[in-house]
């Protein structure tokens, strides 16, 4: 259900004449009716309500308040709306202007969907970069060439002629082992509420 | 050609500037039958005071009261142009420019989409210079001629694209090109009006190439790149319509849009593909019609078969231009089924002509539409196709083209005796 807002629209403007038809006729003919110079007895039956019959008139004529009943506006919403919105009508010179922002906007999204690209591929660039210079690294921090490095990838366990000396932090790194060791392992995942830790407890009753 | 038809906003927006243009006329001396004064009324106007000075001049465009509009009518003979509700907004709104209109999120838009412009403009600067670098280049440093010549491909592409790029969000070129008033010098104009002519025009005569069989019945593939629209006369024929003998008879005239930049010469083959044989109970071809050395390009789009060859006045005996086999009136015999004339338009290799003299040899009967591209070296680059068949029309239309012996002659069915078991007598038994 929308707010009531919205709801605004679907309250009664204009109140179908033979609700007001109840009304006696006396109090009709008391009220003056300029509009009306002769009311002969044909007119009169004719024009049982009054010439504008709006609900705002009405209920000012009334006194009292009537017409916005919550359930009644309610009912009105779920028959008369409709299920698709309005298609966009324009004209054509706000349809250019509709259509330029929209080109605009595409535009828009599109170079900053490609600066977000790139900014990542820099960072996964970067990343990259420096578990290669780790892994041709060597205990007194130098450089060491490519036939000196143990394996990459799925030959992570591979020495090179060096042996252990080439290379620690790279495979300390991609190896991940001990790296829980000082922390609960629960840290690696969010902790949450659910699953319980002693699964489903069947017996449980309502007090 | 219907794809850059201007639309009837423009048509509307002609018929108006028409209307102004009958106003100044008007006020000038001539004017409309049902509003002149009688002279003696004239006169008098003339005698007692100018009519103008007194309520100033009245734009046909703006007036939006009736005592003005009546004025306008009476007074000067004009009629004002569209609604009075119309009128009223115009008079009442500032004419701003449509780039200049003081929307925000409109204005924030054409900065940006300016501002990518102006991008693409240098990208397009750094190709050329890139592509003028490479041209200069040594072949075997780029790795080889063909390697080069690939990369020379690409880059040209890729600066077409962009130019095409540079033009595509701007809110004017889509108007333009809507009201039909795109350039077609204009690489944005041609891209457009390409896309919109493969989006509904060209899917449907694939499917007429299709459904009648030109491929492969006339040309083994067909892959049309231009739009040809045909009519007779002022009667527009859509792709396989049938057409009345007697609007058939003259010749057709062709819009031919092509896509791409540069003049071409073409050469426009008509061929009926369903001459029936009935010694030897098929269908042969034959060719209506040639014409040679027509030149096309994007903005000299039409071809006014009937007027390519005027004859002079006073020698007949000048020898034709263009056409090489001149119109023969499209017919079909009673009862034989309906002629598909298919209108094939040829581009000539290398903008050579022809020579007409020796198209003129060409024989019609056995038409061989493949022998004769491959000969003369041509490229279908359009075609578009119709129908004929018998008519009220056609005997007269046989009788002028000099068949008054065929017009007698009727197709008929053969009739094929079923084969004994499906019998309803021999069933019956």
């Amino acid at each position: 259900m929308p707010s009531t807002t919205s709801l605004r629209a679907f309250q009664p403007v204009f109140r179908p004449l033979h609700i007001s038809s109840f009304r006696p006729q006396n109090t009709f003919l008391r009220t003056p009716q300029p509009f009306l110079r002769k009311p002969t007895a044909s007119s009169i039956a004719a024009f049982t309500s009054p010439f504008s019959s709006t609900a705002r008139l009405l209920r000012r004529k009334k006194g009292g308040k009537g017409g916005s009943d919550s359930r009644i506006v309610a009912i009105r919403y779920h028959l008369n709306h409709p299920l698709t919105p309005r298609p966009l009508r324009f004209s054509r010179s706000r349809f250019l202007r509709h259509w330029t922002i929209h080109r605009a906007w595409m535009l828009f999204l599109r170079k900053r969907r490609w600066a977000e690209e790139r900014e990542l591929e820099r960072q996964y660039m970067s990343m990259r970069d420096a578990c290669e210079t780790l892994r041709l690294l060597d205990e007194s921090g130098n450089k060491v060439s490519e036939a000196e490095a143990g394996g990459q990838g799925v030959e992570i366990g591979k020495l090179g002629p060096r042996g252990k000396e080439v290379g620690r932090l790279y495979r300390a790194a991609m190896n991940k082992t001990g790296v829980w060791d000082s922390v609960p392992i629960e840290y690696a995942r969010v902790q949450v509420d659910f699953p319980s830790r002693d699964g489903w407890n069947h017996e449980w009753t309502r007090a | 050609m219907a794809s850059v038809n201007p639309s009837i906003r423009t048509c509307l927006r002609c018929v108006k500037q028409t209307a102004n243009a009958n106003a100044s006329l008007s006020v000038s001396g001539a004017r409309f039958l049902s509003t002149t004064a009688p002279v003696s009324q004239e006169a008098a106007a003339q005698t007692q005071e100018n009519p103008f000075e007194k309520w100033g001049p009245l734009d046909p465009a703006l007036v939006d009261n009736k005592r003005d509009e009546r004025r306008l009518i009476r007074k000067e003979g004009v009629m004002p142009i569209g609604s009075r509700r119309r009128r009223a907004a115009l008079r009442t709104s500032a004419q701003i420019p449509f780039e200049q209109l003081p929307y925000q999120a409109f204005q924030e838009a054409r900065k940006i989409l300016l501002e990518d412009r102006q991008e693409k403009i240098k990208q397009i600067e750094t190709q050329k210079l890139r592509l003028a670098n490479l041209l200069k280049q040594d072949p075997a440093v780029s790795g080889g001629e063909e390697a080069k010549e690939v990369r020379v491909k690409s880059m040209q592409d890729h600066i077409r694209e962009l130019i095409i790029l540079a033009d595509i969000n701007d809110p004017i070129v889509k108007k333009k090109f809507e009201d039909g008033e795109g350039d077609m010098e204009k690489p944005i104009y041609r891209y457009l009006a390409d896309k919109k002519w493969r989006q509904y025009k060209k899917l449907i005569l694939d499917q007429r190439i299709e459904q009648f069989h030109i491929v492969p019945d006339l040309l083994p593939s067909l892959d049309p790149v231009a739009d040809v629209d045909l009519a007779f006369g002022r009667r527009k024929i859509n792709p396989g319509e049938f057409v009345d003998s007697c609007i058939s008879e003259s010749m057709p005239r062709l819009k031919v849009q092509v896509f791409d930049k540069g003049e071409k010469l073409v050469t426009v083959v008509v061929v009926d593909a369903d001459v029936p044989v009935p010694e030897k109970d098929s269908f042969t071809t034959r060719c209506q019609f040639i014409a040679s050395n027509i030149p096309i390009s994007p903005t000299q789009t039409f071809i006014p078969l009937n007027r390519l060859d005027p004859k002079p006045k006073g020698s007949e005996e000048a020898a034709p231009k263009h056409i090489a086999l001149p119109w023969l009136a499209p017919w079909a015999h009673k009862g034989a089924p309906y002629r598909r004339l298919a209108v094939f338009v040829l581009e000539q290799n290398g903008a050579n002509a022809l020579d007409i003299a020796a198209l003129e040899k060409t024989k019609r009967e056995h038409f061989n539409l493949r022998g004769f591209i491959h000969k003369q070296k041509l490229k279908p680059i359009g075609v578009t196709l119709f129908r004929t068949q018998w008519d009220e029309n056609m005997a007269g239309v046989m009788q002028r083209a000099g068949l008054a012996d065929q017009v007698k002659i009727e197709f008929k069915q053969k009739k094929i005796d079923p084969l004994p078991y499906k019998r309803r007598t021999e069933r019956m038994r």
